[in-house]
């Protein structure tokens, strides 16, 4: 691979202001048993315009209760979150979120399920049959649109779930490793499909794995955090050239030192030695 | 095949049950105990073509279908609301599950002074055994309900009553179904009950005078038109429900590579 350094997108938009901006939050959970637990401490993160940011970290460091937090569902326990600069009070209907499992509405056809956020959002009929039809073409979905999710496989369900969230253009979206239960090729090929999607639409994603290999493959930058309570611990930024061929990932410029420079920070995380 | 031999086989068992009736009624046990298939079946033909069961019939009916609605649709609204918000289920949920304790039929003679021994009383009495069925069914569906699908929609914008239509709905409505079709037998009982307490018409009446004259086979015509009543009613609120819930009864997957 000799291809140029092309510079990345979100370095091309470095004057641009920021879609997410977290400043200095942390969150604390109160429960039963263990008193109150900390979930978040700390955090301070921008995103701007058009970034693809992953958040790797141990399970149960909080990478979901940011998203979380980002969407509104609750509030920080101290510090703020911005969203497109205003602060984030209540639920934040400008985001668009991607949930773990797919929790597409079981009652809906695929087709009504992409178009739900539409409904809210005043698009013409006419705009919103486009929209649909668009979006489910993006997904490999023509055909499907009168299934109900109980008809389709893990893979299917959880391309429409992504479409959900993307049809209505949200300029944020939050994932919340989408791709966690699949099987490794499924997972690839949606990883590959995403991508291709994102270098069309440019919408700005902050998405959650444990997996190391996607983290970087997908990213722009990779944000790395710790055990509980979740800090950021460091920002990897990937400066692999877009678009990037997810299936040999790994021959790519940039992947091995930004792989590489992840790995050295989770075997600190994990108590692990040098081999 | 398979299914057509289950078929065979209940109607040898059922047919086999009617021919043992008739054969014993009147050689080993008393007719007036328990009647015969052919007296029944006669009896019920006199009672439709020269008697009153028919009117019997529409009264035992009418009480059903003004009752029935009114404590499902009730039962299913109070479900919502205690669903919806904590405060009125934590005020209210230990009074409901303290009225429920009540054996409902000990209520039916209060009813009768309070409504008379006409329509409304037995109204009162269907309406009092099918709320709580409708209620608890309701009210667990929106306790169990997958609380994501709220917060998904709810991101996307959607509120208030559309929040209601399009999700929340939805979502409960096995639960919904599932109230409904088991407090139908229940609204049949109301009735009758009713009208065994006091009344002048309605199916539960020509049961308890027929069998106050030992007309046994009447009783068992009764009995027979309730059953079919039963019935008819099931597969109505059936019907609808697998077309609510046709989403939930695709079993055709499909598989593909993702």
């Amino acid at each position: 691979m000799s291809e140029p350094a092309i510079p990345t997108f979100a370095e091309t938009q470095m004057d641009g202001k920021p879609v997410i901006q977290v400043e200095d939050v942390s969150k604390l959970f109160r429960t039963p048993t263990e008193g109150t637990i900390g979930a978040l401490q700390g955090i301070s993160l921008s995103i701007i315009p058009g970034e693809f940011v992953t958040v790797v970290g141990p399970s149960g460091c909080g990478k979901s209760t940011l998203l979380k937090l980002i969407a509104g569902f609750s509030p920080p326990s101290s510090g703020r979150i911005l969203y497109q600069g205003e602060e984030v009070r209540g639920l934040n209907t400008k985001v668009g979120y991607v949930p773990q499992e797919s929790k597409l509405f079981p009652w809906l056809t695929v087709e009504e399920n992409v178009g739900f956020g539409l409904d809210a959002k005043r698009y013409s009929r006419q705009d919103r049959e486009r929209q649909v039809r668009q979006f489910i073409n993006l997904a490999g979905l023509a055909g499907f649109e009168k299934y109900y999710p109980a008809q389709l496989s893990g893979g299917m369900s959880k391309r429409a779930s992504i479409m959900r969230a993307l049809a209505y253009e949200p300029p944020g979206i939050l994932m919340d490793e989408p791709f966690g239960p699949l099987d490794a090729q499924t997972r690839m090929v949606l990883q590959d499909e995403l991508l291709k999607i994102w270098e069309q639409k440019r919408q700005t994603i902050l998405f959650v794995t444990h997996d190391l290999v996607e983290a970087v493959a997908l990213a722009d930058r990779v944000l790395v955090m710790t055990h509980r309570p979740g800090k950021i611990k460091d920002i990897i930024n990937v400066t692999m050239a877009r678009p990037r061929n997810i299936f040999e990932i790994h021959r790519q410029d940039g992947f091995d030192d930004a792989y590489g420079r992840l790995w050295n920070i989770f075997r600190h995380e994990l108590n692990i030695g040098p081999d | 095949m398979g299914g057509f031999r289950i078929t065979l086989a209940r109607f040898v068992i059922i047919g086999g049950f009617l021919l043992l009736w008739e054969i014993a009624s009147g050689r080993w046990i008393e007719p007036f105990l328990i009647s015969s298939p052919s007296r029944i079946l006669s009896s019920l033909i006199a009672g439709f073509r020269e008697g009153d069961l028919f009117q019997h019939t529409w009264v035992t009916f009418q009480e059903i279908a003004i009752g029935f609605p009114i404590g499902a649709i009730s039962g299913i609204a109070l479900g919502y609301c205690f669903g919806r918000s904590r405060f009125l289920a934590e005020i209210f949920e230990p009074i409901i599950i303290a009225l429920n304790g009540i054996p409902r039929t000990a209520v039916a003679p209060l009813f009768i002074v309070w409504l008379g021994i006409g329509l409304w009383s037995k109204v009162g009495v269907v309406f009092l055994l099918t709320f709580f069925l409708n209620f608890f069914n309701t009210y667990t569906g929106m306790r169990q309900m997958d609380r994501e699908y709220i917060d998904l929609a709810s991101l996307m914008g959607v509120k208030g009553w559309k929040l209601s239509f399009k999700v929340i709905f939805p979502a409960i409505s096995p639960y919904v179904f599932t109230g409904i079709r088991t407090s139908i037998p229940f609204a049949v009982i109301g009735a009758i009950v009713g009208e065994f307490v006091a009344s002048t018409e309605g199916l539960g009446f020509f049961i308890r005078m027929s069998a106050g004259i030992f007309k046994t086979a009447d009783v068992f015509v009764g009995i027979i038109v309730l059953m079919i009543m039963v019935i008819i009613i099931d597969k109505i609120a059936e019907m609808i429900e697998k077309r609510a819930l046709r989403w939930q009864n695709q079993t055709e997957h499909i598989q593909i590579q993702a």
